[in-house]
């Protein structure tokens, strides 16, 4: 058994952000076991002060690549329950697959890109390209078509132009849903070779109890609005989103802790499973069930796995949703009003790393204070329990081996410190 | 069009000189005398879905900002086993986005989409800080990159 080991993953690769993984083991005691976020401060809480609040989605669009509907969803819901807006039906559906459209591009591209390197012995997404080009084919594949669906929606494939308060300010046609449909169906092939894909990973076998928070509604699968739930029992109105979360500072990094009714929580797909799987398509339960996916699960790297049944679920709930919308047939309808000019409103979605909190408060149309809560902060506290409970167990590893299996933990978590991967500088004491 | 030429330009307009890709199309498509079964594309900044567009080409000629080493406003006309996309250096990383042009070629030649002919026009850059608009040297240099290109797709023909 080692006793004494240092490791310093400085920026970890196939995470969005930057990011340091400090472990410091001597005499076989654990005396630092950290994710430093070494992100500078973004500063959108105090970009969106004195800013109309039909500016809000816009900016706050920007503080994600991969997640932008998601901001500009829970901005936009933040908005329209400070001014009393209400979306019309349309909306709400159009926004429910938009919402699937951004999930599926962000799972693909971490089940594919990011994690299953990891477990197929590659460094990255090219030397797989070489070993087997129709895996990366087939992810690029299902990533445009996700692209594609966000884009036809919202106007654009990242950073949502056609999303407003109360509505749209464009639409798509009969015939654009329709085509999407097919694809989505077509996809279907795809989507049953990444559960295959993923069944035949050996993922590592480690688990620790803790809190489990997602949004939650009696009616479907909840991605957006509802309310706060708990695997530790309880659920709290949104607006109450403070008293779950209790954001607090730490030393070694740029962004807050949460912690609830433990000393850390987790948040996102397997979160989202864990509290309400029994909402899944029945094709979602039944590709959890193929994948050894069974709740209440506490192994932090089954998050992938829960993000391939989700992306089973959004392929199916996507096309159930063009059904509706293609039934209904789509009107140009003007967004709905505001109902006042002032006001206080908290927006709350599940995006694809879990729950993610905007909170506005605004006088006469324009925003004075704004609080956004991301998930990937409300994961740090865990991912550090969870290394400092993984370190001791894997001390008698080669170097090597426990450095990959912090980084394998880290990324399991899908983290969005924001933007970009960079290079891998680990050092051995 | 399948079996065609891809004109595919690369690059960040916000990122002044950055943007040296999207203005030689720009200007290329207010020509006359483009051969018909050329296709014009702005590709944006570049990613490892960069790929994706190639695909279906028997050929592509890609405009972008490039590092050589240069005066600003220089270009050349180079193929990709003619050079090494310098990927070391994480703030000159191939370009501006986490995965370049390099990766993004590489990756298209394992899926076997990678068409037959790839011919980069690169352009040295003075200033590519958050900033809109040209240096002057390179606004000077779009005309004789235009004729440049256009030169090359006839030769194509």
């Amino acid at each position: 058994m080692t006793s004494t080991v240092k490791i310093d993953v400085h920026h970890i690769t196939r995470v969005e952000g930057h990011g340091n993984i400090v472990v410091d083991v001597q005499g076989g005691e654990l005396k630092e076991c950290n994710l430093h976020i070494v992100e500078t401060p973004r500063f959108f809480e105090a970009m969106l002060r004195g800013r109309p609040y039909s500016e809000s989605s816009h900016i706050t669009s920007r503080i994600c690549g991969i997640c932008a509907v998601g901001h500009a969803t829970a901005s936009l819901r933040a908005t329209e329950k400070a001014l009393g807006v209400e979306p019309s039906e349309q909306t709400v559906l159009l926004r429910k697959l938009n919402f699937h459209g951004e999930i599926l591009d962000s799972h693909i591209l971490h089940a594919y890109m990011l994690v299953a390197p990891d477990f197929l012995g590659v460094g990255s997404v090219i030397p797989l390209a070489k070993s087997a080009p129709e895996v990366v084919l087939r992810a690029l594949r299902m990533k445009k078509l996700a692209g594609d669906l966000c884009a036809a929606i919202c106007g654009r494939h990242t950073h949502p132009i056609a999303m407003t308060v109360g509505g749209f300010t464009h639409y798509p046609s009969a015939e654009q849903l329709a085509a999407l449909r097919e694809r989505l169906e077509a996809a279907r092939t795809d989507v049953d070779l990444t559960v295959e894909l993923f069944q035949t990973l050996s993922i590592p076998a480690f688990e620790r109890d803790t809190e489990y928070i997602a949004l939650h509604k009696e009616d479907e699968y909840c991605f957006i609005d509802g309310v706060i739930a708990s695997t530790d029992g309880g659920s709290w109105p949104v607006e109450s989103y403070r008293d779950v979360t209790n954001e607090y500072l730490v030393p070694h990094s740029s962004a807050k802790h949460t912690r609830h009714q433990r000393e850390s929580y987790m948040v996102g797909a397997l979160a989202r499973f864990n509290v309400n799987h029994d909402k899944l398509h029945p094709k979602a339960q039944a590709a959890a069930t193929a994948l050894g996916l069974k709740p209440k699960c506490v192994n932090p790297y089954m998050n992938t796995v829960a993000q391939v049944v989700e992306i089973v679920h959004c392929v199916e709930d996507s096309i159930r949703l063009i059904d509706q919308l293609l039934e209904r047939g789509i009107t140009w309808e003007q967004p709905a009003p505001p109902a006042r000019l002032s006001g206080e409103g908290v927006g709350a979605c599940d995006v694809p790393r879990g729950t993610l909190f905007h909170n506005y408060v605004i006088e006469d149309g324009v925003v004075v204070g704004a609080n956004c809560i991301i998930p990937t902060g409300q994961n740090l506290a865990n991912i550090e329990a969870d290394m400092r409970a993984l370190v001791p167990t894997i001390l008698d590893r080669q170097p090597q081996e426990i450095t990959l299996a912090l980084e394998m933990l880290v990324r399991a978590y899908d983290p969005c410190i924001s933007c970009s991967a960079h290079m891998l500088d680990v050092k051995f004491v | 069009m399948p079996g065609g030429t891809l004109v595919l330009a690369l690059g960040n307009p916000l990122r002044g000189d950055d943007g040296i890709g999207p203005a030689v199309l720009n200007a290329l498509s207010e020509q006359k005398g483009i051969p018909p079964d050329v296709t014009l594309l702005d590709g944006g900044t570049a990613g490892l879905e960069t790929a994706l567009l190639l695909e279906g080409y028997r050929r592509v000629i890609i405009i972008d900002a490039a590092d050589m080493g240069r005066a600003p406003g220089e270009w050349a006309r180079f193929t990709p086993d003619e050079v090494v996309f310098q990927a070391d250096d994480p703030a000159l990383r191939g370009s501006l986005h986490s995965a370049g042009l390099g990766e993004a070629l590489q990756l298209a030649e394992a899926l076997g989409i990678l068409p037959d002919e790839v011919i980069i026009f690169g352009i040295q850059p003075l200033d590519t800080s958050y900033t809109a608009g040209l240096s002057e040297s390179l606004q000077a240099a779009i005309p004789a990159l235009c004729a440049a290109v256009l030169e090359e797709l006839r030769r194509l023909e």
